[in-house]
């Protein structure tokens, strides 16, 4: 059974459509890129699977559980998710250890010293130990995306979603966050990267789906849709962006 | 210099009222700077409601206490409802007339901060599965409160400074017994000087308080 699986998602901002019958899935343990032009509906529909907008019509299957059914609980189902943003979106009131540990302590229950112990562990996973103590103002554009990364990965997602994870930062520190991207993706944790970083796309993932104007074009290995792929509009795009490295 | 010494006899007679209107003054400000800054933060909640109608109400009780004169509404209170059989002690009328009208200002300066927030935060908030109120108390006011302190600050200095327009409704706070005491012995003058430099004397250690509490709330990496 995939751990995601979409069948007809639709989703319309008054008279326009976003997001039309998108159909894929994402099995355990896989990584998957969503690539396209911008407004292809690409963010919009990151956000329709974990219910922060609702979609119009069609299912979301969670291992199995449609979780676009009335009654869904959907913070349980948004713990179960985790969720990184293009800015980072770190609590700036609280210091690098405690963003880490406040959904530890407020949702999943755990007393002040185990929350402690696994943010530190999270936090050491991503060599951010040592910045425990920082508050997001203090710290570097990577520094923050990887505190991101280890507040999500805390609660033990079932999957990991990106917006753009690279998107705020230089090339230097993209590719940091790409290769601890890439480091997750060994370790079998199961993503869902929204991009236009090619880069990205090419090094982390066996799989990218194509978007435009709210439609998946095409699923495909990164090399076949980046060199002379037969949809001429996949072409262009890539041909836009250059297929060059971040 | 001997109407000086004169003035500064009658002062230590007088004495014990004086420092007797100072503590209702000061029990005064101090309990609806109190009273206020709870009451801002729960209409200040109640602006962030889900439901359109709370929204809709809750503006529309801020627009009315600020732009309702806090005299006019003294007066409306204390004079106005025993004729509907309510009578309030002057210390009551003062302390909910107050605190209506602070709530209404403290929350208007929380939405101010609101505004300055981040909302990508606010939905990583939301994505990480907390709910509504979660989001409000551990995200939200910990950081209005920290934006609004310069602003919930001067409104303390507000509730002093105003503090002295409840002897209109016979509360007999400091200014009363100076009236008093400028009323007896008809120095008018000195007696207003004294007033004034005691309000200037105590607005001047909120400020000393209100620097320290801004130097100690501002986050690191963020100091201007």
């Amino acid at each position: 059974m995939a751990l995601l699986e979409v069948k007809g998602l639709v989703k319309r901002f008054g008279d326009r459509t976003v997001l039309k019958d998108i159909d894929f899935s994402l099995e355990e343990g896989e990584t998957k890129v969503i690539m396209g032009p911008s407004g292809c509906g690409k963010s919009t529909l990151l956000r329709c699977l974990n219910r922060l907008i609702d979609p119009d019509e069609g299912q979301i299957l969670f291992r199995g559980e449609d979780v676009t059914r009335v009654g869904t609980d959907v913070r349980l189902l948004r713990q179960r998710i985790g969720f990184v943003f293009q800015q980072f979106a770190l609590y700036r009131h609280l210091t690098a250890l405690e963003n880490v540990t406040l959904a530890l302590r407020k949702l999943k229950g755990l007393s002040g010293r185990e929350a402690d112990e696994k943010a530190l562990l999270e936090l050491r996973r991503m060599d951010m130990e040592t910045h425990r103590a920082k508050y997001p103002a203090q710290l570097s554009g990577g520094q923050k995306q990887r505190i991101a990364i280890a507040r999500a990965l805390a609660m033990d997602p079932a999957v990991l979603f990106f917006d753009e994870p690279t998107s705020a930062l230089d090339p230097e520190m993209s590719r940091e966050v790409v290769a601890l991207i890439n480091r997750l993706r060994f370790e079998g944790v199961t993503m869902l990267c929204v991009t236009h970083d090619v880069f990205l796309a090419r090094y982390v993932t066996a799989q990218v789906i194509f978007m435009d104007a709210g439609e998946i074009r095409a699923e495909d290995a990164p090399e076949r849709l980046l060199s002379g792929h037969h949809d001429a509009r996949i072409r262009e795009f890539f041909g836009n962006s250059g297929g060059s490295d971040a | 210099m001997l109407e000086l010494t004169g003035f500064s006899r009658e002062l230590v007679a007088y004495g014990p009222q004086l420092l007797e209107g100072l503590w209702k003054t000061l029990i005064l400000a101090g309990s609806v700077s109190l009273s206020g800054l709870v009451g801002g933060i729960l209409v200040f909640g109640l602006t962030l409601s889900h439901q359109p109608m709370v929204r809709r109400v809750t503006d529309a009780w801020v627009s009315f206490f600020i732009g309702m004169p806090l005299l006019v509404l003294l007066f409306l209170v204390y004079y106005g409802f025993p004729q509907w059989g309510i009578r309030l002690s002057p210390f009551e009328v003062a302390f909910w007339g107050f605190t209506l009208n602070v709530s209404a200002y403290n929350a208007r300066y929380l939405t101010t901060a609101y505004r300055s927030l981040d909302a990508a935060e606010l939905e990583a908030a939301d994505a990480q599965g907390f709910g509504h109120w979660q989001i409000f108390l551990w995200i939200i006011l910990p950081q209005v409160l920290r934006l609004s302190v310069p602003a919930l600050t001067n409104q303390v200095i507000l509730n002093l400074k105003d503090s002295s327009i409840a002897f209109l409704i016979q509360y007999t706070e400091f200014f009363a017994q100076v009236q008093e005491l400028a009323a007896q012995n008809f120095r008018f003058f000195q007696a207003y000087v004294m007033a004034g430099l005691v309000y200037l004397g105590l607005v001047s250690v909120i400020v000393l308080a209100a620097r320290r509490l801004e130097a100690r709330v501002i986050l690191p990496g963020l100091e201007r």
